[in-house]
């Protein structure tokens, strides 16, 4: 994959950074490149990397950033990804504001891909949601552009780190109408990941509300098979149904018995079980928001010996709460 | 002879040389020209009881033969031992108990072997051709050779090593970016079990509080109304009271106004009474006029009288 053939010079030791570090400062493109793909094979040596950022390589990367070269370009960003993998790493970067220029080379294409794997990365630090803020308004722009599948479900979940961090601002810059096109896409992955952004939209009322245009897309999720789907959808739905308006959506497209398998579907295996716990909460939660209409919780009384079989049944705590919860609301009378 | 294409040797074959013919020759060739090997005099063939025997004249050096078998080499003429250098002395010395008796028939000794019947055929005894060439003795210690494996184990743990202690740590790296993943999912899945339950109830008590406030301003209506209602009661009460003695007196000056006529009497009034006025105006004016005319007629004819008469009186002044 790599078009340089020979590579650059490595010296031994405590010498290699230092050297590499003189050789990128060569004028000529080709010894550049060739120095910044021994410093990448380099990097994956685990204590290079706190030597690396110790040597003051950043500052050095950034002017490379903005480097003609496209080839160079995607290297640096390579680096910039190795760095990241570590805490230390990502904070170097934060605070060397290397947003800035990342937010030039969304634009590149063969170093896109990086870009998006570095930004979520970088979101693993502790004020990297906030960060990547400053980034938000590129990255909805990026959003209808974006063709490739793989490249759209990077995007999804760099976006739905963002709203977790503030769903007003992306509301603000009506974000529901951008993710309303990826919700009814063609492929899964990207389905997925749009439901999940939307999950994130929906915690603040107004996101709810807006939220509630596109419940039938999200209806139609919920009956994939796939877990990671009726995961983001369920919650979807758990959230904008709070909301009298969702709530009558909600009923209205038919989604009660959905939810209601998913609650009573048992396994035996503990892994299995472990692994749809937040699934049947989130559904159990929706069951309880539309328990407070009177067409729900009339149809939720007939399921009733149902739930309350299941809540005997059941061993893990949480749920067990959650189901009392729903219970009660269904058997609630003012 | 080919060349070593299909043998390896230790000691090549050698051509052996023709002892006849001079080493040197004056017409300088020196190649050696490979002699016929049954003629050369030193090869023995033939049977050893036929042979002439020449031992008798060429003295046999026995004791630098060393393992000498049925063959016996045949030597020429040996020159004499040379006269010893100076300050040596040759000793003679004799090999009595080393000879042996020479005889025309040789010691013939005779055995029969006969092998056995259910004897299988021995095995043929495996060649091993008499040993040519220089002894050489070499002895391997138990160090000394190159065993590659034991040279190559500290290489291969330093590379194995560093390479699996790279990759743990890489694993490592990895493992620690995907724990910190899974807990921010683990946290995230935190925050969404309670949230909308947070939020649910929040709608709930926004609900109820809408409710109630709307239930607290209809009753605030439906007392002002009540209010209002009773406050009309009360006024309505009063101008009953004061309108009960205001009806009689109203009428009373109604009545004296003049708002309740008898229409009939009002219709004569209006209708007939006008008329009548007007008939009886007309006819007054009538008489009026004729009375006017009648006045004018009578001051014309006044005048006219008057005028004659003042004519007269003129007329009667005048003479």
């Amino acid at each position: 994959m790599d078009p340089v053939a020979p590579p650059g010079l490595v010296g031994f030791g405590r010498w290699a950074v230092p050297l590499l570090s003189e050789q990128l400062r060569l004028p000529r493109g080709g010894a550049r490149l060739r120095a910044l793909a021994a410093l990448a094979d380099e990097l994956h040596r685990p204590l290079r990397a706190t030597e690396a950022l110790n040597a003051g390589f950043l500052q050095q990367l950034k002017v490379l950033l903005e480097d003609e070269d496209p080839l160079v370009r995607a290297k640096v960003c390579e680096i910039l990804h190795m760095l990241a993998a570590h805490a230390s790493g990502r904070h170097a970067l934060l605070a060397a504001s290397f947003l800035p220029p990342l937010s030039e080379l969304l634009e590149d294409p063969p170093c896109r891909r990086t870009v998006y794997l570095l930004l979520s990365r970088l979101s693993l630090h502790s004020s990297g949601g906030a960060s990547l803020l400053t980034l938000l308004p590129k990255l909805m722009k990026r959003l209808p552009e974006e063709e490739e599948e793989e490249l759209q479900v990077l995007l999804l979940s760099l976006l739905t780190c963002c709203f977790q961090v503030d769903p007003q601002a992306a509301l603000r810059s009506d974000a529901v109408s951008l993710l309303a096109p990826k919700l009814s896409d063609g492929a899964l992955r990207v389905r997925k990941a749009a439901a999940a952004a939307m999950m994130a939209l929906s915690v603040p009322m107004a996101g709810k509300l807006q939220v509630c245009e596109v419940l039938p897309a999200v209806a139609a999720l919920l009956q994939e098979d796939d877990e990671d789907a009726q995961l983001n959808a369920s919650g979807v739905i758990m959230f904008t149904a709070v909301t009298t308006a969702g709530k009558l959506r909600c009923l209205h497209l038919d989604v009660l018995p959905v939810l209601l398998k998913l609650v009573c579907e048992r396994h035996d295996e503990e892994q299995i079980r472990r692994r749809r716990k937040p699934l049947v909460i989130y559904a159990l939660r929706a069951l309880t928001m539309l328990a407070e209409t009177p067409e729900g919780r009339r149809l939720l009384q007939e399921q009733l010996p149902l739930l309350r079989r299941r809540s005997e049944e059941e061993e893990d705590q949480d749920i067990q709460q959650v189901l009392q919860t729903a219970v009660q609301v269904v058997t609630f009378s003012p | 002879m080919d060349d070593s294409r299909m043998y390896v040797f230790s000691s090549r074959p050698r051509v052996v040389e023709d002892p006849w013919r001079p080493r040197w020759s004056p017409s300088g060739r020196t190649q050696l020209k490979p002699g016929n090997i049954m003629r050369d005099p030193r090869v023995f063939r033939g049977d050893i009881s036929s042979q002439p025997l020449e031992f008798a004249r060429a003295p046999l050096d026995l004791e630098t033969s060393g393992a000498v078998g049925p063959k016996r080499v045949r030597r020429k003429f040996r020159p004499r031992t040379p006269e010893p250098v100076q300050g040596r002395k040759h000793l003679e010395v004799q090999t009595e108990s080393f000879l042996e008796e020479l005889s025309d028939i040789p010691v013939v000794q005779e055995i029969e072997c006969q092998t056995d019947s259910f004897l299988d055929r021995p095995e043929t005894p495996i060649f091993i051709p008499s040993k040519t060439g220089k002894d050489a003795e070499t002895q391997i210690d138990e160090g000394d050779l190159f065993d590659f494996e034991e040279e190559v184990r500290p290489i291969l743990e330093i590379l194995v090593g560093k390479t699996l202690e790279q990759s743990l740590l890489e694993v490592m790296e990895e493992e620690e970016l995907a724990a910190l993943m899974a807990q921010q999912r683990a946290f995230l899945e935190r925050r969404n079990n309670q949230l909308p339950e947070v939020h649910r109830l929040q709608e709930q008590e926004r609900r109820r509080r809408e409710e109630r406030e709307r239930r607290m301003a209809e009753q605030k209506r439906a007392l002002e109304e009540e209010k209002e209602v009773a406050e009309k009661m009360a006024a309505r009460a009063l101008t009953q009271q004061q309108l009960h003695d205001l009806v009689p007196s109203v009428f009373a000056s109604l009545r004296r106004e003049g708002y309740f006529y008898d229409p009939v009497e009002r219709d004569v009034e209006t209708n007939f009474f006008p008329r009548l006025v007007d008939d009886v105006q007309r006819v007054l004016q009538k008489k009026c006029r004729a009375r006017e005319l009648l006045d004018e007629i009578i001051y014309e004819v006044t005048q006219r009288r008057l005028e004659e008469l003042e004519v007269l009186q003129t007329n009667a002044s005048d003479p």
